[in-house]
């Protein structure tokens, strides 16, 4: 196919022909001072907090202090660009970011602007970064699960839809493996994920939406970037435009998760900017403010109520800490804004348990509520008797000799913690989490060896895929280990067991 | 970004924020201090000081202005100099500002004067930046369409701004009615590529499986 010249012409031609530009009318301001990401404008005397500005070079700011004067003006995007003098123009509208379906399977930055090389995002909608999040009244209680895929988690701090669970440990624990893997077991559930990466590598980054893609979990999968070299702004305000994207899917009655990897960083730059603005700082040089910057962006996670179309937006939020230093500032205010927290250590990491999850620290407080009843009924005992294990492990190191009764819980607990491991990006089905402890709480592992313990959980787990489906789709369907179902598992196990031991 | 830095630019940015609202305070105060004594033209007495004196004798204005002389000193040099020549009334008000130490703000209390009296005619100062000088009738023509439009006596403060390509800004305090043609460009600029987009976005559509690829 050739293209005409004239056609295109005249096609241009026609859409300067229909143009009628309109007057435009603008509230303006002058700059006074610019720099490190900020500006101090005078004029705009009536802006308001939070109303998206605009320089002359197109790059947009929102009014962050308003004081008698002047305004300051928190710059989004490149400020070397801006010169003293410019005229800054208000727009009239909050700070909003794009948001709906056009967004899923996409990498954009705080702003909604694409990051991935797919083209411009093309959606009408948008929504005001900050929101005011749903009142006692427009929510119902955290009861129906989400599946994490993680047997340490569904178990003993399993999560649920519109709970907040903070994710949090030293750096290199494994905090945002968790939440990937969380973001890979939603597949097929109609959960939709946003991804929020507040001051990551952008190497990091690039490997988690690789990690995504290759298990297909961008089709529902929002990723929301602002690198470590993103300026400040941008990365205080990525949470609130990936909390925003979400919010109109849970507005929509959906199911959403949000992950904001992490806090810390974001608290960083929020500290950065207050203190350019000559905001006092406080406790750690962070803002008086900072606990509630956390607390109205984890407020959003919310279980909406019937009449709402019940959607749900469940966070969470993750917080690295120094050489496990829960009782700084920025951790001890998140930990008391959510709903619980996974708590990772090195020491467990290095020692092969993976995920490194603290089961005596971790907590939910939704807890049980959000958990089904096959899985309530057989991990009810599972932390008290890990917890009773450790004991006997640190009273066992003595080298004491152990009665038979001690020496076989003993056992039983190596396997379980053997049992509670599990390789990144690989979820399990809550079915199969279920025959899985079920096993290992009811014995049927004591035989194996603990090296071999991984392996067998597979062959396992295999063997009842294949050949007693029929009682992991009732397990599947029920979503309740009944006494029907409980002897037909019990039978699989027994089979499973004869069949080793005629192996070995 | 050399192409976006051509915009207008301020004539001056040293303009503090903080001062002017002392200065305005200070006029205020004059004016209604100038109400109170009974006298009618309170800006022919600061502007004579201003132009006639401060002007011609630049050594003096900087001897006043600085902080090389106390400010005993400064009061009794207006008490020799300016005060005899001077109505009591004004003489007062440039003691009280030795005293405050404002009398570097004087030019700018002038000019907070000037402004607030014309705000009290009615008149309201606004900036017309065009293309090129206005001719006579364009410019009664914006006068009387803003005397319609806004209720009041407009003072225009022309600027030539030829990155402006044509048609006129108008800003009237912090608000701007901008109908150059530089803007209208860039709107149809905008409004091109958003059909572009659309048209991009929609052939895209035609081409990929509706159940994602």
């Amino acid at each position: 196919m050739k293209f005409k010249a004239d056609e295109i012409a005249s096609v241009i031609q026609k859409e300067i022909e229909d143009f009628r530009g309109q007057m435009q009318t603008a509230e303006v301001g002058r700059v006074i001072e610019v720099g490190d990401g900020i500006a101090r404008c005078t004029g705009l005397s009536s802006v308001m907090s939070g109303e998206m500005l605009e320089f002359p070079s197109g790059v947009r700011g929102f009014a962050f202090n308003l004081e008698e004067n002047s305004v300051g003006v928190v710059i989004l995007g490149d400020y070397l660009a801006i010169a003293e003098g410019d005229e800054v123009r208000s727009t009239g509208k909050l700070l909003s970011v794009p948001v709906g379906e056009a967004l899923l399977g996409r990498m954009v930055d705080p702003l909604g602007n694409p990051l991935d090389g797919k083209g411009p995002v093309i959606t009408s909608e948008s929504r005001p970064v900050e929101w005011l999040a749903a009142g006692v009244a427009e929510r119902q209680p955290v009861k129906e699960p989400l599946q994490t895929g993680i047997k340490a988690v569904d178990a003993m701090t399993p999560i649920g839809r519109g709970q907040r669970e903070l994710i949090i440990g030293d750096r290199k624990t494994g905090k945002t493996a968790i939440a990937i893997d969380t973001i890979l077991n939603q597949k097929g559930t109609g959960v939709i994920c946003v991804y929020v990466a507040c001051g990551q590598r952008a190497s990091s980054i690039a490997g988690v939406v690789e990690v995504l893609r290759q298990n297909g979990a961008l089709d529902y999968t929002i990723v929301v970037a602002a690198t470590s070299s993103d300026p400040a702004p941008l990365q205080y305000i990525a949470p609130y435009a990936g909390a925003a994207m979400a919010e109109y899917f849970m507005y929509q009655g959906k199911h959403t998760l949000i992950v904001y990897d992490d806090l810390s960083k974001q608290a960083v730059a929020y500290r950065q900017l207050s203190l350019l603005m000559r905001r006092p700082p406080g406790r750690e040089a962070f803002p008086g403010d900072v606990f509630y910057c956390h607390s109205r962006l984890l407020e959003r996670a919310v279980k909406l109520n019937s009449e709402l179309g019940g959607g749900s937006m469940t966070a969470l939020p993750i917080i690295e800490t120094l050489e496990g230093e829960v009782s700084a500032y920025i951790p001890t205010n998140v930990i008391s804004i959510t709903d619980g927290q996974i708590y990772l250590e090195p020491d467990l990491f290095w020692k092969g348990i993976r995920p490194a999850i603290n089961v005596g620290v971790s907590v939910s407080r939704v807890g049980g509520n959000a958990q089904t009843k096959a899985m309530k009924k057989i991990a009810g005992s599972l932390r008290l008797d890990l917890a009773a294990f450790r004991e006997l492990e640190a009273f066992a190191q003595l080298g004491t000799e152990l009665d038979k009764a001690t020496q076989a819980q003993l056992d039983r607990g190596y396997r379980m913690v053997e049992l509670l491991k599990q390789p990144q990006f690989q979820p399990l089905h809550v079915a199969d989490q279920v025959v899985a402890i079920y096993a290992g709480t009811k014995g049927y592992f004591d035989k194996v060896p603990v090296a071999k313990v991984q392996e067998t959980e597979k062959q396992m787990h295999e063997f009842i895929r294949t050949e007693h489906a029929d009682m992991r789709d009732k397990l599947i369907a029920e979503a309740a280990l009944t006494d029907e179902t409980e002897g037909m598992l019990k039978k699989a196990l027994e089979a499973f067991v004869t069949r080793l031991a005629s192996n070995a | 970004m050399s192409d976006v830095r051509s915009t207008y630019r301020a004539e001056s940015v040293l303009e503090d924020p903080g001062a002017l609202a002392v200065a305005t305070l200070y006029a205020q105060s004059y004016l209604s201090a100038a109400k109170d004594a009974g006298i009618a033209d309170p800006e022919t007495e600061m502007n004579s000081l201003l132009t006639d004196v401060l002007e011609k004798f630049p050594e003096f204005e900087q001897l006043l202005m600085s902080d090389v002389i106390g400010r005993d000193n400064k009061l009794s040099i207006v008490d020799r100099v300016i005060a005899p020549k001077a109505s009591p009334f004004f003489a007062n008000y440039l003691r009280v500002l030795i005293r405050h130490g404002r009398f570097s703000m004087l030019p700018m209390i002038y000019s907070v004067l000037v402004r607030l009296q014309e705000e009290a005619a009615g008149k309201k100062r606004i900036r017309v930046r065009s293309a090129r000088p206005l001719s006579d009738s364009s410019r009664s023509k914006i006068s009387s369409h803003i005397r319609n439009t806004f209720g009041f006596e407009p003072v225009l403060q022309e600027t030539v701004d030829t990155t402006l390509l044509g048609g006129v800004v108008l800003q009237v305090g912090d608000t701007v009615y901008d109908s150059s043609l530089r803007s209208r460009l860039k709107q149809l600029k905008g409004r091109l590529v958003e059909k572009a987009f659309n048209e991009i976005q929609s052939g895209r559509d035609r081409f990929s499986h509706p159940e994602g690829d």
